[in-house]
């Protein structure tokens, strides 16, 4: 029974010795191989934990084979494990895909001359060259937009200068006839006489020496072709060239109102904007009913019967004529100019001028000489203005107006007018009491100091008498 | 129109307005100004923290600030934020030479 029994055991024990084996050597190909790919490093980390808890385990079920096996080396008799020995402890270090690149002495490989070493080729490079130029897109996308803005600026200022040179050639002869002089630059001697170049958008035009005025300014405001930004910001809000024409009229030469006839979205802006406008103007509801202007024009009116007056039928004919050209007219005898913001200090009414101002559109397609008749029409209403007389309810109310205005001015500055006079009598005081202490009488001081207790006394007093009337 | 309208004896001489910024008020164009400062708040920005975009932009707004500048403006402004700007795109290069890197890519 006994030999039965070992014979059995040892059968059993040979089983599962190789099966062990087997799978060890399975898991453990399965576990180099991935060290072998060299991906070991790349690999993210929760498949490097992966691999770790799974080695971890491979480990163990390595480790536990031959555990249990001690405790059987040791029950086995001596002559039978020989064959067993040999397979399972040293197999593996003749397995060569267990020591890759491992030189053993016993490899079958031949052997490496070590004098001779392996020829490696490491470019001397700079590190920054290394990497090629096409990673410089984005320094040569911002040259090149340089390069573009700089060929459009030359473009654009030739083409804005071309423009404003035609506007001048084409209103020359008009302009002469007119003024007396025309085109100053502001120095003593007139260097160089017609347009003045302020920047690359804008030109200005002085002219002066003409019956009810005192000059002219024309500024030539061109869309900014010079400035591709601007240019690409006027593809979304769409601008057109413009001119600017502001006549300062002689005092007196027209009556006392303010008008301005315009397209409603800059009448609105004006409206806003300039003293004189939201001071003494309302809007007009309905013009083109009231005043016959073209429709999308809006009219703002100080007086009606001046408005119907210079909107007669030759300046509306002329509107509806030139309804795409003309952006403003604005006539007014109390121009300021744009709202100041509050600054405190303003105790004066500001400096009022008789003007005339116009905006015109410029046409698109270079045709000027379609916009000559627009600076008639500025000659024609600066004709007219000097003719026209208001009635006498006109003049009332146009006095009333101001009036009121003045009064509302006086009214908004009257704390800071009453603060400034406190200020200049505190200071007046002082001075007197400076005088006083430098002199040297002190006879002079104590009668100084008498007084102004007694003053002091004086202008307290009434305000405890007036408290006891009210008490009462 | 029958009457000569001119009259030699009331010319008026031009005058250049004397404060530009409030004689044209909300007409004005401030654009210049602004860009300019933005140039130099873009150029610092480079420089300081070396951002090359930064110094790219700065470079972009001292162009824009010369292209739009009045011919009464001080051209030595104008020359100083494009020598800042120009300097905060060479010296970001010198410190380093890589390749900028577009914002999206980081």
């Amino acid at each position: 029974m006994r030999p039965v029994f070992a014979f059995l055991l040892l059968a059993l024990l040979c089983f599962a010795s190789t099966k062990s084996e087997e799978t060890d050597f399975e898991e453990d190909d399965g576990d180099f191989a991935e060290f072998d790919d060299g991906n070991f490093y790349a690999e993210p980390a929760a498949k490097n934990a992966d691999s770790f808890s799974g080695g971890a385990e491979r480990i163990e079920s390595q480790d536990r084979p031959k555990e249990t096996r001690k405790p059987v080396q040791n029950v086995e008799s001596e002559e039978e494990d020989g064959i067993v020995e040999d397979d399972d402890e040293f197999e593996h270090f003749q397995d060569e895909e267990e020591f890759e690149g491992y030189d053993g002495g016993d490899s079958k490989d031949p052997p490496i001359d070590q004098k001779v070493e392996p020829k490696l080729n490491i470019p001397n490079i700079p590190l920054h060259f290394r990497t090629h130029w096409d990673s410089y897109w984005m320094e040569m996308l911002m040259v090149a937009g340089l390069l573009a803005y700089f060929a459009n600026f030359f473009a654009g200022k030739a083409k804005n200068a071309r423009l404003a040179q035609l506007w001048f050639s084409t209103h020359r002869a008009l302009l002469d006839e007119n003024f007396a002089l025309v085109g100053d630059d502001g120095k003593a001697e007139n260097e160089n006489p017609g347009l003045i170049k302020e920047s690359e958008s804008l030109y200005t035009l002085w002219c002066s020496g003409r019956t009810c005025c005192e000059g002219m300014l024309v500024e030539l405001k061109m869309i900014k072709r010079q400035d591709l930004v601007s240019l690409v910001a006027g593809l979304m809000r769409p601008q057109l060239d413009q001119a600017h024409i502001k006549i300062e009229l002689t005092r007196g030469v027209m009556d006392a109102f303010v008008f301005a006839v315009g397209t409603k979205k800059t009448i609105t802006k004006v409206f806003k904007e300039y003293t004189d406008l939201s001071k003494f103007c309302s809007l007009v509801g309905k013009p083109e009913d009231r005043y016959n202007v073209p429709t999308g024009f809006g009219v703002l009116s100080e007086v009606p019967e001046a408005t119907s007056a210079i909107l007669e039928s030759r300046v509306i004919t002329a509107l509806n004529k030139y309804q795409s050209y003309i952006d403003y007219l604005h006539i007014s005898d109390q121009f300021s100019g744009p709202i100041q913001q509050e600054e405190g200090g303003t105790l004066k009414q500001p400096e009022t001028k008789a003007v005339l101002l116009a905006g015109f559109n410029l046409p698109k397609h270079a045709e000027m000489e379609t916009i000559k008749p627009l600076l008639l029409l500025i000659f024609y209403l600066m004709e007219r203005l000097k003719t026209y007389r208001m009635s006498k309810e006109g003049k009332a109310k146009s006095d009333k107006n101001r009036q009121r205005v003045e009064e509302e001015f006086l009214k908004s500055t009257h704390a800071a007018r009453a603060e400034a006079a406190a200020q200049r009598r505190e200071d007046k005081r002082k001075q007197e009491k400076e005088r006083i202490l430098a002199d040297e009488d002190p006879e002079k001081q104590r009668r100084w100091e008498a007084k102004e207790q007694k003053r002091q006394a004086k202008r307290n007093a009434p305000k405890m008498k007036r408290l006891a009337v009210k008490s009462l | 129109m029958s009457i000569d309208p001119r009259r030699k004896e009331k010319i008026n001489r031009y005058k250049a307005p004397k404060n530009q910024g409030q004689s044209g008020g909300a007409n004005e164009d401030m654009m210049p100004d602004y860009m300019n400062i933005l140039g130099m708040i873009f150029s610092m920005c480079g420089l300081m923290m070396k951002l090359k975009w930064c110094a790219w932009f700065a470079l972009y707004c001292s162009c824009i600030s010369f292209a739009s500048s009045r011919a009464s403006d001080d051209a030595k402004q104008v020359l100083s934020s494009f020598m800042l700007s120009v300097s905060a795109v060479v010296m970001s290069y010198l410190q380093n030479p890589a390749a900028m890197t577009p914002p999206w890519a980081s």
